[in-house]
């Protein structure tokens, strides 16, 4: 409520009017010689009083306070009680407020005022007037106590008002340090499809900085192809409740990420929240632990397997040998002889598929041994120089100077690198030839080896080489990449292979010694 | 001057291959009984001649191959055993043994059977 309007309202409540002005007005002369020794009594007094002597800060500030009231005691008989009047009394109120007067200093305060000044008014008024006179100052002074007390008021008010909105932007500060803390992708996107609001998450997701992308659209910046369609669908619809989808995203190295998303707009707002979980880790350890359980079928169905099979083989082979003895002995043709060696072939060849898939299947565990991989390649590469030497392949040894240590299962590192090389140098029988090299190299925790040749290439990028049961070779049992990924993996290194035309790259990476596996 | 005869037991529940993998050590020289079960294998150890090499498979009935090959080597410390099997995982068991069993994985090339028992024997 304004000023003014409060003063009107107390006057008219106090029944303050214009003879009550006049009656005032016409004891000031009387009453003022007093003033300055009633300002001295009031301040003495709150000398005496700890409370209200505290909010005093010395003499120079008392002096001027007592000044002050001799000034407000002529203003309160002054006979004029305007607007810029109580102007000034609310600015007395202020100003107690400001040096932190407790409020009920002004009720006891006040009514030591009112009883000298009453006194005074009887002592010295007509006597006729001396009635009307004090009824007149108890109204006044009820009119300024009730205007400066709403100082008080006002400033509680906005003490309060203060606390809530400090404690609102608290609170927002603190959802939004959430928002940046969480690892989920948190983006807002406005009606026209422009992202607005991309946390920090969703800049760990996706490599983006949200200065690169607040502003672009959220599909083609964010999403794989084939997901945006289902966005655009979703974020056209008029529902506002929240929905979920999966979709890749894109991220700034061009790579996919599996990521939940839920989309939330509350009614009537243009902006809609779309709130990512980025389930990558999670669906490969999944997909991982989904593979080894396949694996792990596999391996008790196939050394039950294996054990039935090689009884017959067994039984076929040793008959193989007493026909191949019988016929010998009984000079029989060539031909009959070759069928027979035919057979024995080809349950030598099965019993070697069996044993590879057990292998594969039921891998020994590793017996790691610090090994120097230099001369394990060295051996590899002297190993293959016949084999090489009729394919009419050089094997290149690439090596450094320094040898390098790994802890690995020898014999298992050099079946890998055995069966790379094979199979590079027949990568380059219908070229009639090339090089393999052998490559060793140092990087900070790890060994790498290479096994490169100039051959034609790997038919395609998403071949599953490392797969079980893949093979490009007609007489291939398609496993020897699949036990080489195995072997290479168990001992918690990588393998991976960059091929094109003329030059293809196996690259196994192993942990050097003290590495942690 | 014959050198003495060298008696093999052949010990495997594969009954048609035990007989032809005997009748071709016979062929080759050698005195070869067979057993079709561990249970048989055992009860042939308790008499005598006692044999000069057991070759034994190790998955059978009624007693396996390690119960016949300990058997074997309490009748006769230092027999010479060749162990034929399609789980050569499970020669494991037969590390107790000393000497240790020679182990060959199914299927048998007869030639590499051979020469380990011309070793064996000389």
């Amino acid at each position: 409520m304004p000023l003014e309007k409060r003063v009107l309202d107390l006057r008219r409540y106090v029944g303050f009017g214009e003879p009550d002005a006049a009656h005032l007005a016409a004891v000031r002369e009387l009453l003022a010689p007093d003033f300055p020794r009633i300002a001295q009594d009031f301040y003495d007094k709150i000398r005496e009083h700890e409370e209200a002597h505290a909010v005093l800060t010395g003499e120079d500030q008392i002096a001027r306070l007592q000044r002050s009231l001799q000034v407000w005691m002529r203003r309160l008989f002054g006979g004029t009680y305007d607007a810029a009047y109580y102007e000034q009394t609310a600015h007395i109120g202020q100003v107690h407020v400001r040096v932190g007067l407790p409020q009920r200093y002004m009720f006891s305060a006040m009514a030591l005022i009112r009883l000298e000044l009453a006194r005074l008014i009887e002592e010295r008024a007509t006597p006729s007037d001396v009635s009307a006179t004090k009824a007149a100052l108890n109204k006044a002074l009820d009119i300024e106590l009730a205007i400066m007390l709403e100082a008080f008021r006002d400033a509680f008010v906005a003490r309060i008002e203060r606390k809530q909105a400090l404690e609102k932007d608290e609170l927002t500060r603190r959802y939004a340090v959430a928002i940046e803390l969480t690892r989920e992708l948190v983006v807002a996107i406005d009606a026209g499809g422009a992202i607005r609001l991309f946390n920090a998450g969703a800049e760990v997701a996706t490599g983006f900085g949200r200065e690169e992308v607040i502003g672009r659209p959220f599909g083609t910046t964010m999403l794989s192809e084939e997901s945006r369609a289902r966005f655009d669908e979703i974020i056209a619809s008029e529902r506002p409740a929240s929905t979920r989808f999966d979709a890749f995203v894109l991220t700034r190295a061009g790579k996919l990420r599996d990521v939940r998303w839920e989309i939330a707009r509350s009614a009537g707002d243009l902006e809609t929240f779309v709130i990512g979980h980025d389930n990558t880790e999670e669906n490969m350890i999944a997909e991982r632990s989904r593979q080894a359980e396949k694996l792990a079928a596999i391996g008790t169905l196939a050394a039950g397997l294996a054990h039935e099979i090689r009884n017959p083989l067994n039984g076929a082979q040793l008959h193989v040998a007493y026909l191949e003895r019988t016929l010998k002995r009984a000079n029989a043709d060539t031909d009959t002889l070759e069928a027979v060696n035919v057979v024995g072939d080809e349950i030598k060849r099965l019993a070697g598929l069996v044993t590879e898939f057990l292998d594969f299947a039921r891998p020994k565990p590793l017996v790691r041994k610090s090994t120097p991989l230099g001369s394990l390649m060295e051996r590899i590469a002297h190993l293959m120089e016949a084999e090489a030497k009729a394919a009419q392949v050089e094997v290149v040894r690439d090596l450094p100077a320094k040898d390098i240590l790994a802890s690995v299962d020898a014999a298992k590192i050099e079946q890998v690198l055995l069966n790379l090389a094979r199979n590079a140098v027949e990568a380059l029988a219908p070229m009639n030839g090339g090089h393999v090299t052998l490559r060793l190299r140092r990087q900070p925790s790890r060994a790498v080896i290479e096994i490169e040749d100039d051959g034609p290439g790997l038919p395609g990028d998403d071949a599953p080489i490392f797969d079980a049961f893949y093979s490009t070779k007609p007489q291939g049992t398609g496993l020897g990449l699949a036990i080489t990924h195995r072997i290479v993996t168990d001992h918690g290194g990588s393998i991976e292979v960059d091929s094109r035309s003329g030059r293809t790259i196996f690259r196994v990476a192993l942990l050097l010694d003290g590495e942690p596996t | 001057m014959d050198a003495p005869r060298v008696l093999l037991l052949v010990v495997d529940d594969d009954v048609r291959s035990a007989r032809r993998l005997a009748q071709m050590l016979r062929e080759d020289g050698f005195d070869v009984d067979v057993a079709a079960d561990g249970a048989s294998a055992i009860a042939r150890l308790t008499r005598s001649p006692i044999p000069t090499v057991l070759i034994t498979d190790l998955h059978m009935p009624n007693a396996d191959g390690a119960a016949v090959s300990t058997y074997a080597r309490s009748r006769k410390s230092d027999m010479p055993i060749i162990v034929v099997t399609g789980y050569p995982q499970l020669a494991s068991q037969l590390d107790a043994l000393d000497p240790k069993p020679i182990v060959f994985t199914k299927p048998l090339v007869y030639a590499e059977l051979s020469a380990e028992l011309a070793r064996v024997t000389s």
